[in-house]
Formats: structure tokens, C-alpha cells, sequence
């Protein structure tokens, strides 16, 4: 049995809204990721998955229970984990390849050092011939391929993918889809993998949490995605399930 | 509550504080230098001074010979007559500019020319056309106020979404409609956008204009004040044409809130 | 067929209609409509001043070319017409220089740091309404009629929108870049390096841009005010000997002066903010 990477033990989060407005996103959540997991959160937009994934990178403090990795709690964001964001949150002032370098000038690693070690990353996700070209003249597609080897620089433990291909297209998004499949089974990592999309749940995930559609955001139900790699959305199955976490989530899609 | 609000709280009260510090230590510091006689009288005026001349001046025409709010009204209505005169003729001039050919052909190349004129360069030869009279600082405050009219409604016409026009020639608009039900109202909130630039244009080039020709209005008082080695009076016109500035842009702001909100509806 | 295709189609159908499309075709193009323009334009001058509007308040307009070709091979006040146009250039250069130096730092505090926001926004805000014209007298009172007055006024004109902007830059950036600064294990420092500077900068830009015209304002009111030297002074001069010319070729050397200031401003930015190239051009 594969360690217990991370765990989120009944986790709360109240924010205060202007003044003394209390709104409660998350309400007593409690998951546990493996090590080299791919777990997906599945939910509907504004149900607090997002905060909870920003509690697992530790931008946020949980304001009851305990976020764990490794059976320690959470610092602060650190280089241990990796985190792509929805909206790509490229630096508009670099080139890919300076987007792709920046946690390792973070890092002070000398430039020629630097170098190797983007390159290998820009062409893992496939963006050889674009190192010197800026975000603006990328499509929505590559800039996240962008972000997704600018966390896989940092050689996080972690990667926390907060709905990346929201903004993409239908075709893209299945493109891409098979390449986050691709470049994690090259490079196994734990995966946590926030969308609202159930396919792109069904496709990635090995196991996929489903949160209710309303604040405060509660853990709905635990799937087992026990199907070979890749998979087929038209394979029984798949179907199956897809009809199952419908049924059990009244997901709308 | 825990711990980590209450840090908060605390960072609040600093960002409430912190503000009224540096206020009061500004204006005592302004005040104690003067009074204390480490910038000359004859230099700078303490913020008491110039309360009171405030106060002085609402009720007596010494030593400029106008009241306060008669200098103040002289300079809201010049500047509103040159500024309502800009919005008349800059937004319409912008928004055909937008769509027109013609238009843009005939008044780009005198727009050019114009444009980096500072409107203040103006003043001796309007001096020359229409003496120190009202007239002549209306031209200027109009001339500097039509130029941010008329770049924003250019702009906002040029940047009406492309779908919508092909939608109205689909449906069959002439350009003349198009221009009417698509670009017009498209270039809406950046027009407005420009009430504020051009407000603050002809607010500045007033006072550039009553500096240099004018018996009366608060630029007139502010050099008054400077010829008489008056610096109560220089300050005190600069604070009112501030704080009459801040008053005219804040009601502008309202008007504009409630004609937009009206036009989402 | 694709919907390009058919955009073409219809197109053309529309344009084999038109019956006088070469007399169409001259009168919709735009150089021979900025030509008419500017036709347009010297011919009205010209009227105005034929039947004499505004008197000696106006001269031709080839008068005005003949007047700058005479104040070049002249002097005035002891000075050639190019050192006047330096030392207006000189006083803007200076007091633009200490602006940048004292403003964009301070708005960038502003922007990055909520107390030092807290401290200097009050009283920033004391400053902003007042047009920087306004302080001309007061800068003539506490110092004098020389050069230090109007490089005074000049530095606060530009220094409001330096300030301004650079704050409002800082302000607009998206806090989710910070967050990728901060995955990658980047202190506070590097957040403000990696991010808060290059994200300012096309803001920096505009401000440079609205103080810089603003600067030409105020340098010429300061000129007009009291002064011995620079453009200012040649239209005062113009002014108070009659010469209307004179007084317009002063005009136009300033716009010149200015609109070159300004387009070495944009060019700086596109070889500053490379990334920032296809968002000018448009």
C-alpha cells in the first residue's frame, strides 16, 4: 500500500467579508491523497474547491481542522509543491522560457544550469521552437502548457491543478487532457486535479472526490477509478461511472 | 475568534491611525515652522493664517477687491462655459471622426496640429483676439478641454466590437444607422470616461489662464496674492480652487453614476 | 465554402454598384482628404487674415515660416532662437528628472507597502487636486525669478501623474501572480522584483507620457510668467512687441519640441516592453 502523501482532516474556512460578514466556503472536509495519486475534486462552479486546493498549497490557513503532508502540517507555498492556476498567471514580461525558469532564478541556479533544465521541461510539454516567444502570442493552450512546466521546474513533491483547461476550448481541452496524462505517467507525481468538467474527472483521475454544489462546500462522495490507462470516454465502464456520479451528485452539465 | 483575525483587526486600527498621524503631523509641522519663525512670514503662511483669511475673505473684498465666492463663481463659469463648449463640440467631432471617412480626413491633420499645443501657449494670442475678457479664457479651457473629448470618442467608436457591426449590416442597417444604434452607444463609456480628463484639463488650464489675464477668479486671486507678497492669499486660493475642483469632479462622478446606471437598464 | 469566402463575395457585389467609383474612390482616400484638410485650413488662415478679423492679431501663415527663419540667424535677449528652445528643453529635462527621481519611487512604496500607503496618501491627496499652474506663484515667492522657480513648478506638475500611476500600476496587478512567486519559494523581495516592477512598468510609461505634456504646460506658463529666456519668453516678447508671427513660431516650436519629447517616450517603452509590442502598434 502506497503512503498517505496528504491529508485534509476536517477542514473549515470562514472568510470575513468586509467588516463582519461571515461566509463559510469549506465545512468539514476530510481527504487523503496517496503518494503518486492523480485524485481529482469534481464540483460545480462556486462550491469552495478552489479554496480548499489554496489550503493544500498554503496560501490559505484552514480556519479549523488540519491540512497534513507528509503527517506534518502545511507552511506556508514553498517549492515543494506545485501549483497551476485557471488563468495561467504568465508573466506577461517574460518569454516562455523565462516563465518556465522562474522558481529556478528563485532559486539562484546559475543560467547555463537553468537552461538544461527548462529546456527539458518546455520540451516535455511540447513547446520546443517557442522558448523566446511571449505569452501574448501563445494560444490559451500552450500558456498553460507553460504553466504546467514552469511547476514542474521546481521538482514540486505535489502538483495542485486548480481547473487549468477551464478557459481552453472543447478540442483543446481533450488534447490536453491526454498530454497532463502523458507527462505525469513520465514523471509520476501526487496530483490534485480541481474541474467541473465529470469527463475530465473520468479520464485523469485515480480516485475522484465529488463536492455538493453549495457554501458551505462539503465532500459529497469517493470514487475508485479502477480502468486502464488511457482510457476511452466511450468504454462501458466509463459510462457506467459517468452515469453513476450523475445520478449520486445531481451534477449539472 | 482566532488568533489569526485578530491580527488582522490589529493591522486595520494601523491603516486607520496611521492616516491621521501624518495628517495632523503635516499641517503642525506647517504650521510650527512658520511660527516659529524658520521660514519667514513674508514666505509661507501657517495653515491658522490662512483659515482665517478664508473666513476674512468670504465677507471682505480687501485687499483684491472681490469676495471669495465672487473670485470662485467667475472661475466655475468660465470654466464650465469652455467646458460644456469642448463636450458640445469635441465629443461629436470625436465620434464622426470614429466612423466617418470624411470626417476623419477633413479634421485629423488640424487635430494633429493642434494637439501638442499646450493650451497655455495660447493665452497672448487670444489676449490679442478677445482682450482679458471672459471670451478669452473660454477659448483656452475649450481648447484644452476638446482634445481629451475627442480622443476618447474616437476611440470608443474605433473600438466598437467588430460582430456587432457586421450584425447590423446583416441586417440590412445603412451607415448612417449603424453609426447611430451601434457605435454611438458602444463609445458611451468612453466618452464619460472623458468627462473626468477633460474636467481636470480645463480646471488646470483655467487657472493658467487667470494667472496670466484676468481681473477676477481664483487663479486672479492666487496672483493677486503673489504681487501683493500676500502668501495667506496665494494659499488660500490654491486651497480653493483644490477643493473647488474636488467638489465640481465629485458631482460630475454622481451625474455620471446615475446617467449609466439609467442606461444599463 | 467558408464564411471568409462569403464575406468577399458580398463585398464585391456592393462595390460594383457604386456607379462612380474612381471619383468615390479619390474622395474616400485619406491622404487626398488630409491634404484637403490641410488646404482647407491655410485657406480659412488666409481669409481670416485678408479681411482682418483680428487685426494685428493675426499674420499669414508664410509669415510665421519666414518669422522662424528670421529668429534663427537672429538673437534675442543675447540669445540665438535654438539656445531659447534649449533652455526651455533644459528646465523640462531637470524637473521631469527630479519628478521621476522623487515620484515613481513613491508611488511604488505606495503600491507595495499598505503603510506606507497610510502615511503618504493623505497627504499626496492634500497635493493632487491643486493644477501645478497654480503653484507658480507660490514658487516665484519663496524662490525668486531664476531657474530654480520653474524647475520647482515643473516637478510638481509631472511628479502628480508620476505618482499616480505608478500606484495605481502596482494596485492593478492580479494577486495571483504574487501566488506564483510565492509557490516557487520566493521571499517578499523577490515577490516585488519578479513581479510588482515589471508589472508597473506600461503604467509608468502612461504616467511618463501625461506628465511629460503636462511639464510642457507648465514650463511655458512659468515662461510667461516671468522670464528672460526660453520659448515662453520669445511669445512674450512677440507679444508685447506686436508681432503675432513671432508669437505663433514660438507655438509651433514648442508643439514640435513636445510631440518629439513624447515619441522618444513610446519609443523608449517599445524597446523597454517588448512584450507590450503588438498591444501599441493596434
Amino acid at each position: 500500500m502506497h503512503n498517505i502523501k496528504i491529508a485534509c482532516e476536517n477542514v473549515s474556512k470562514t472568510f470575513l467579508q468586509k467588516g463582519d460578514t461571515r461566509v463559510d466556503v469549506l465545512k468539514d472536509v476530510s481527504i487523503t491523497v496517496r503518494d503518486n495519486e492523480f485524485v481529482v475534486i469534481l464540483g460545480p462552479g462556486q462550491c469552495g474547491k478552489t479554496t480548499l486546493l489554496r489550503m493544500i498549497a498554503g496560501f490559505e490557513k484552514p480556519t479549523t481542522g488540519r491540512v497534513l503532508m507528509d503527517g506534518q502540517p502545511v507552511g506556508g507555498p514553498g517549492r515543494d509543491k506545485g501549483f497551476v492556476f485557471q488563468s495561467y498567471m504568465l508573466f506577461a514580461w517574460r518569454t516562455v522560457r523565462g516563465n518556465v525558469e522562474v522558481g529556478l532564478r528563485m532559486r539562484g541556479v546559475p543560467k547555463a544550469e537553468r537552461r538544461v533544465i527548462s529546456q527539458q521541461y518546455i520540451d516535455m510539454v511540447g513547446l520546443t521552437g517557442f522558448e523566446n516567444h511571449y505569452p501574448h502570442q501563445l494560444s490559451g493552450g500552450m500558456k498553460q502548457r507553460v504553466g504546467i512546466a514552469r511547476a514542474y521546474c521546481n521538482d514540486p513533491q505535489i502538483m495542485l491543478l486548480d481547473e487549468p483547461f477551464g478557459q481552453l476550448d472543447a478540442q483543446t481541452r481533450l488534447y490536453m487532457e491526454k498530454e497532463t496524462e502523458r507527462i505525469w505517467l513520465q514523471e509520476k507525481r501526487t496530483v490534485i486535479f480541481v474541474t467541473n468538467n465529470i469527463d475530465e474527472a473520468l479520464t485523469l483521475g485515480d480516485r475522484i472526490y465529488t463536492m455538493k454544489d453549495k457554501l458551505p462546500g462539503t465532500l459529497c462522495n469517493c470514487y475508485e477509478v479502477d480502468l486502464p490507462r488511457p482510457r476511452e470516454s466511450t468504454d462501458k465502464e466509463f459510462l457506467r461511472l459517468r452515469k453513476q456520479i450523475i445520478e449520486e451528485s445531481e451534477l449539472v452539465l | 475568534m482566532s488568533h489569526y483575525q485578530h491580527v488582522k483587526v490589529h493591522r486595520q486600527r494601523a491603516l486607520v491611525v496611521l492616516p491621521i498621524v501624518s495628517l495632523s503631523l503635516f499641517f503642525l509641522s506647517w504650521e510650527l515652522v512658520v511660527d516659529f519663525g524658520l521660514v519667514p512670514q513674508t514666505l509661507l503662511a501657517p495653515p491658522s493664517a490662512v483659515v482665517k483669511m478664508f473666513f476674512a475673505k468670504l465677507t471682505s473684498t480687501a485687499p483684491d477687491g472681490l469676495l471669495l465666492q465672487e473670485h470662485a463663481w467667475i472661475s466655475i463659469k468660465e470654466a464650465f462655459l469652455g467646458y460644456f463648449l469642448a463636450l458640445l463640440v469635441g465629443i461629436p467631432l470625436g465620434l464622426a471622426m470614429g466612423w466617418f471617412r470624411l470626417a476623419e480626413g477633413l479634421a485629423r491633420p488640424i487635430f494633429e496640429f493642434i494637439r501638442p499645443i499646450p493650451p497655455i501657449a495660447w493665452i497672448p494670442l487670444t489676449i490679442y483676439w478677445f482682450g482679458i475678457g471672459l471670451t478669452g479664457k473660454v477659448f483656452i479651457i475649450w481648447i484644452g478641454g476638446i482634445v481629451p473629448c475627442v480622443i476618447n470618442a474616437y476611440a470608443g467608436v474605433r473600438m466598437t466590437n467588430p460582430v456587432f457591426l457586421q450584425m447590423a449590416r446583416l441586417y440590412g442597417a445603412t451607415s448612417w444607422q449603424m453609426f447611430r444604434t451601434v457605435c454611438i452607444p458602444s463609445a458611451l463609456p468612453m466618452v464619460f470616461g472623458a468627462l473626468q480628463i477633460a474636467l481636470a484639463w480645463c480646471w488646470m488650464n483655467l487657472v493658467g489662464a487667470e494667472l496670466l489675464a484676468a481681473n477676477g477668479g481664483l487663479g486672479f486671486l492666487i496672483q493677486s496674492g503673489r504681487k501683493l507678497g500676500r502668501p495667506d492669499l496665494v494659499v488660500l486660493g490654491m486651497v480653493t480652487v483644490a477643493l473647488t475642483g474636488v467638489i465640481i469632479g465629485l458631482a460630475i462622478d454622481r451625474i455620471e453614476k446615475k446617467l449609466l446606471a439609467g442606461m444599463r437598464r | 465554402m467558408t464564411s471568409h469566402h462569403i464575406a468577399n463575395e458580398i463585398h464585391h457585389v456592393v462595390r460594383e454598384k457604386k456607379p462612380f467609383s474612381l471619383v468615390d474612390d479619390l474622395l474616400m482616400s485619406r491622404w487626398f482628404l488630409y491634404s484637403m484638410s490641410v488646404i482647407l485650413f491655410l485657406g480659412i488662415w488666409y481669409y481670416v487674415v485678408y479681411i482682418d478679423v483680428f487685426g494685428r492679431g493675426l499674420c499669414y501663415p508664410h509669415e510665421v515660416i519666414t518669422e522662424i527663419i528670421r529668429l534663427t540667424s537672429r538673437k534675442l535677449a543675447g540669445k540665438e532662437l535654438w539656445e531659447h528652445a534649449w533652455d526651455s528643453s533644459r528646465r523640462v529635462f531637470i524637473g521631469f528628472g527630479i519628478a521621476c527621481v522623487l515620484g515613481i519611487p513613491l508611488g511604488f512604496f505606495m503600491g507595495i507597502s499598505k503603510y506606507f500607503n497610510a502615511v503618504f496618501n493623505p497627504i499626496f491627496n492634500l497635493i493632487k487636486p491643486m493644477p501645478p499652474i497654480s503653484w507658480v506663484s507660490l514658487s516665484i515667492l519663496w524662490l525668486g525669478i531664476g531657474e530654480e522657480p520653474k524647475i520647482f513648478i515643473i516637478a510638481i506638475g509631472a511628479f502628480v501623474p508620476l505618482v499616480l500611476n505608478a500606484y495605481n500600476g502596482i494596485r492593478l496587478i492580479d494577486e495571483e501572480l504574487y501566488d506564483v512567486v510565492r509557490m516557487a519559494g520566493g521571499s517578499h523581495m523577490k515577490e516585488i522584483w519578479e513581479v510588482s516592477f515589471p508589472a508597473a512598468v506600461p503604467a509608468i510609461f502612461a504616467g511618463l507620457q501625461i506628465a511629460l505634456s503636462g511639464a510642457w504646460s507648465c514650463v511655458l506658463a512659468a515662461e510667461l510668467v516671468s522670464s528672460r529666456s526660453g520659448l515662453g519668453f520669445v511669445i512674450v516678447q512677440g507679444m508685447n512687441t506686436g508681432k503675432a508671427a513671432m508669437v505663433i513660431a514660438g507655438m509651433l516650436l514648442i508643439a514640435l519640441i513636445a510631440y518629439v519629447c513624447s515619441f522618444c517616450i513610446s519609443y523608449l517603452e517599445r524597446k523597454i516592453c517588448p512584450w507590450r509590442r503588438d498591444l501599441s502598434t493596434h
